[in-house]
């Protein structure tokens, strides 16, 4: 319960910090997301009606801290983040995969690759809106966040797993190892 | 059991297109209470992350003092680090009598507002300001600084605006090119290699005599958001395009680094 609860809060704190976090340079001026990572933490730990709930209030939080909306145009919609981050917890949650459980490696592969998957999805949609552009500063914007968070997920995934009952069963969750 | 969590997926999936079917002006007005609750802890972030900054400023500037001066003791050091100190307030100081100084030879009836954070997202470029609705500022006002236009508001909470900044590419201003008075359209570029985004300034006549140097102001279009005349940078290259020329622009105020800016409220 405090572990859900510390989650709950880190997610609202990670909104809040990333915008204060200097930009990549080396990466076209990208910028670390630390959201996913707790996403990714809390969406493998809690079992799936609990990771459904936190994908929505997640989602929320993210549209809201950085919907742009621009005189009546909204590229990306308040919902889009609430709706990718349920279609996370779907894919981790639903089918069997060969590797089960809450380990280190799986949270930093997931933060990864959902950081990934969130970008290429805005920049898909803002090239709808506008007109496509692709070259190496766009791609370094992609995948420069999508390493910061697979480098940065062990830190998180630690310090997760010192708060109390982390070597408990979350009803009806997995087990932290 | 594998039939509910199907159930409770579609739940979660209904839930996430309600809320994509929000009209604008309620995504704003959501926004703008997030902003409400969570200005306290945006601005407590600010606080923290200036001392930061302030902090790491100190060490750079002993690592410097020390690279120049290895010999010298440690007491030198630390009367060296004081005199570096007092040099940033007396920095401070005159960019503070510099904005007061702004404050009253301007035009505009302007409200002063700090940065408090830049933000995250990748594909948007925005600050946001301690300045909101108690203040008078509304949605769709000029932001900028002593040196020229920085952008303009879009979601405004009673004490934090959001300001999408000229380097994004959704901002579009019309321009001026004050020499030549050719007029274009000033937009800033989604992908550049440079860490700090362009600005471009597109639909110039392609034999327009324009040279670098040049400097670029609003153009003031009726009905339009930004007053004309307000600085927007200088020319750095002007190129021409398939149907058009274009000048990338260098702007005038230092957009990555901001920290006192003014939104405009209406002329004086």
């Amino acid at each position: 319960m405090i572990r859900a609860l510390v989650l709950v809060l880190s997610a609202y704190l990670a909104v809040i910090a990333q915008d204060f976090l200097p930009a990549m340079p080396f990466f076209a001026g990208a910028h670390v997301l630390l959201l996913p990572i707790v996403v990714c933490y809390a969406l493998l730990w809690m079992p799936f009606p609990g990771a459904l709930g936190f994908a929505l209030y997640a989602g929320l939080l993210a549209d809201l801290s950085s919907l742009h909306i621009n005189g009546d145009d909204v590229e990306i919609g308040l919902g889009w983040s609430m709706l990718y981050y349920v279609l996370v917890a779907a894919v981790l949650n639903l089918p069997r995969w060969p590797v089960s459980g809450l380990r280190w490696e799986t949270h930093c592969l997931v933060s990864g690759a959902a950081t990934f998957f969130l970008l290429t999805g805005q920049y898909l949609m803002v090239c709808l809106r506008r007109h496509f552009v692709f070259d190496l500063a766009v791609l370094g914007q992609i995948v420069g966040p999508a390493l910061a968070a697979l480098l940065l997920s062990p830190l998180f995934y630690f310090f997760f797993s010192l708060l109390p009952g982390s070597t408990q069963r979350f009803p009806g969750g997995r087990v932290a190892r | 059991m594998k039939s509910l969590h199907l159930l409770l997926l579609a739940v979660a999936i209904v839930v996430a297109l309600a809320f994509l079917t929000f009209a604008p002006s309620r995504m704003r007005s959501w926004q703008s209470r997030f902003f409400d609750v969570s200005s306290p802890a945006i601005q407590a972030g600010a606080v923290i992350n200036d001392r930061i900054t302030k902090m790491n400023k100190g060490f750079k500037t002993l690592d410097e003092l020390e690279a120049e001066n290895a010999a010298l003791l440690r007491q030198n050091n630390e009367l060296r680090a004081s005199a570096q100190l007092l040099n940033d307030l007396a920095a401070e100081n005159r960019r503070l009598r510099d904005t007061l100084g702004y404050l009253e030879r301007s035009p505009f009836n302007l409200v002063p507002a700090k940065v408090i954070s830049r933000d995250s997202t990748t594909w948007w470029s925005s600050v946001k300001i301690n300045q909101g609705f108690a203040e008078e500022v509304n949605a769709a006002q000029p932001v900028l600084t002593a040196d020229g236009l920085v952008g303009r508001t879009t979601t405004v909470a009673k004490n934090l605006s959001m300001v999408m900044l000229l380097t994004d590419e959704n901002c579009q201003v019309a321009a001026r090119i004050e020499e030549t008075g050719d007029q274009g359209i000033m937009t800033g570029l989604r992908s550049a290699e440079e860490a700090t985004p362009q600005i471009v300034l597109n639909f110039l006549k392609r034999n327009a005599d324009i040279k670098p140097g040049m400097k670029v102001v609003t153009a003031g279009v009726s009905g339009g958001v930004f007053p004309a005349g307000i600085p927007l940078g200088t020319v750095k290259e002007f190129r021409t395009r398939e149907l058009y020329g274009q000048a990338v622009i260098e702007p005038a105020a230092d957009i990555s680094c901001l920290e006192d800016v003014f939104v405009v409220r209406g002329t004086k």
